[in-house]
């Protein structure tokens, strides 16, 4: 009970300092501003406009995800160090694991407000465009598929999020944790093809008899493409629940097994 | 203190001077530039360099590039010196263009603005590229299986620019079996597929959608009708090529094959026409007069 109580109030102080920076407020009103430029979008398109509405929102949404992590997040864990104020929290009986994932939640919380906001703001424009514009509603649009891909939108940031934890637990400048975070996310975001080219394609140019090191690598690296279902929803293609709960899983122990390395490495980190 | 709010002033107007200048030769120098005009950037970067680069945002990328693509093809509008407008035809690079489209379906395989923006330039006089604009439209046809559109784009090529008619009828019935496909569908390309020599595939196609049919369904009656008109065609090029094949000419009459044993009764005709058969052994259902030269057939449609 004791440990709840310490994560619900490290997790809970990380959200409010998260609300009282300027920078989320910046990020959330641009992303605000883009699902309304939305609606002015789709009018310089001729054909598909409910796709082009669909996957611009969904779109919003997940580049305002990176940016929160990218900027807010790695920001908050590093002002911890620099301001020194992680040794005031060290030294109360806050356990270093707890502190790992009290901030994870805490930023956790912050990007689910985030989405709801996004995605409430991405759905009403997106249904004045699909009500202006009925013709080029996707022929099996469905409402729950939008909310199942927002969803799994939120499910590949917190993968992420756990990247940069894990990135900060190690590395010796925020600089480093940002861009070793960035990278990660470009790799995870192309793992997919890189694993289905040597599995699939006998001839695969220079990753011809890397097979092994490509699956060892798509084990390691997130594999943020399977979340990517901006156009599953854009064009209502099927996505079934089945699907969606293996996402959740696979979501949840791979961020599980990223914070419990962060943790290791973070006990091992020199708190100055 | 004069001296030196002169100096400011001076340095100010300076400053404004050579930013007006060098924004403007700069805006001089690009003109309208975009993708097109660009061939040692963007366009000319790998198809699957870009799309490992758009990461998750593939299907924006594919949007901005068909938007750019869709932007500067065609006409240019500029504005003449008496303050009129007139259009101005410009050189492209088709190539350029071509690899493009290739980028934009590769990031998005299902977007419908890109597969009209191909119908719409790429197999016309001066382009001309017919095989590449079939290639980009299989792409999308494979991936809107909900969109009867490119198939049928498909089948317009084939019958327009390569003189396939009967590739052409194959692409109209593929096209015909989307659901909520036009209706004429399924009759224009039974057709095109017998005249092109496919009369088996386009009876067995139209067998297959009229599966689980009511009459009263709309153009069942009439895809039936051209059903039995199509397995009589069936019926007399099997007996055409055997007769062929044993006085090595076809006949000149579709009576003799009745006459020499190949057949003991011409199909019956459900367009009330009689069949009948032209000098290169080519049947017809619907034709008026048969023994007018191949170009100058009137059909009975």
């Amino acid at each position: 009970m004791h440990h709840i109580n310490t994560l619900r109030v490290l997790a809970m102080s990380t959200f409010l300092e998260g609300v009282r920076h300027k920078a989320l407020w910046a990020i959330v009103i641009m992303a605000v501003v883009l699902s309304m430029v939305n609606i002015f979008i789709v009018e310089l398109f001729a054909w598909d406009l409910g796709k082009i509405c669909i996957e611009f929102g969904l779109s919003t949404v997940a580049f305002t995800g990176l940016l929160i992590i990218f900027f807010l997040g790695l920001k908050i864990l590093n002002d911890d160090l620099e301001r020194n104020r992680i040794s005031l929290i060290m030294s109360r009986p806050v356990q270093s694991w707890q502190y790992i994932l009290g901030k994870f939640f805490g930023l956790t919380l912050i990007l689910l407000v985030a989405i709801l906001i996004l995605g409430a703001g991405t759905t009403a424009s997106m249904h004045y465009v699909l009500a202006n514009y009925p013709s080029f509603v996707p022929p099996d649009f469905s409402w729950n598929t939008y909310l199942l891909a927002l969803c799994s939108q939120w499910l590949a940031l917190l993968m992420m999020l756990a990247v940069s934890f894990l990135c900060f637990s190690f590395a010796s400048q925020p600089f480093v944790a940002l861009v070793l975070s960035i990278a990660v996310y470009f790799a995870g975001q192309n793992m997919e093809l890189l694993r289905r080219v040597v599995v699939e394609n006998a001839y695969a140019g220079i990753l011809s008899g890397q097979e092994k090191a490509v699956i060892a690598l798509s084990w390691l690296l997130p594999n943020l493409s399977l979340f990517d279902k901006k156009l599953v929803a854009a064009y209502g293609a099927a996505f079934s629940l089945q699907e969606f709960f293996l996402l959740v899983s696979y979501s949840f122990t791979y961020s599980g097994l990223l914070l419990f390395v962060s943790v290791f490495f973070f006990n091992r980190r020199e708190l100055s | 203190m004069n001296k030196a709010l002169f100096v400011k002033v001076c340095i100010g107007f300076v400053l404004c001077c050579l930013y007006t200048l060098s924004y403007q030769t700069l805006l001089n120098t690009r003109g309208n530039q975009s993708l097109l005009d660009q061939p040692n950037q963007t366009s000319s970067l790998p198809p699957a360099l870009i799309q490992a680069a758009a990461g998750e945002f593939k299907g924006l990328v594919s949007d901005f590039i068909v938007l750019d693509i869709g932007a500067m093809v065609g006409e240019e509008v500029v504005r003449s010196r008496d303050g009129s407008f007139q259009m101005k035809k410009n050189k492209k690079n088709w190539n350029t263009i071509n690899t493009l489209f290739e980028t934009a379906l590769l990031l998005d395989p299902s977007f419908a603005q890109t597969y009209t923006l191909v119908q719409g330039f790429l197999p016309w006089e001066p382009v001309n590229m017919v095989a590449e604009s079939q290639n980009l439209l299989s792409i999308s046809a494979k991936h809107r299986p909900w969109d009867w559109i490119p198939l049928n784009y498909m089948g317009f090529n084939e019958y327009y620019f390569n003189k396939q008619a009967g590739q052409a009828g194959k692409y109209l019935l593929q096209a015909a079996q989307v659901p909520n496909a036009p209706s004429f569908l399924p009759i224009l390309g039974a057709r095109l597929a017998s005249s092109g020599g496919e009369t088996e595939a386009a009876i067995i196609l139209l067998k297959s959608m009229l599966h689980g049919k009511q009459d009263d369904d709309p153009g069942v009656v009439e895809m039936k009708k051209r059903m039995q008109a199509l397995e009589g065609v069936l019926v007399l090029e099997q007996a055409t090529a055997n007769y062929q094949k044993q006085f090595g000419i076809f006949p000149a009459q579709l009576n003799q094959l009745i006459q020499t044993g190949f057949l003991s009764q011409l199909p019956v005709n459900p367009y009330n026409l009689e069949y009948c058969i032209d000098d290169t052994g080519h049947i017809f259902f619907d034709s008026l007069d048969c023994n007018l030269p191949h170009d100058q057939k009137q059909t009975g449609e």
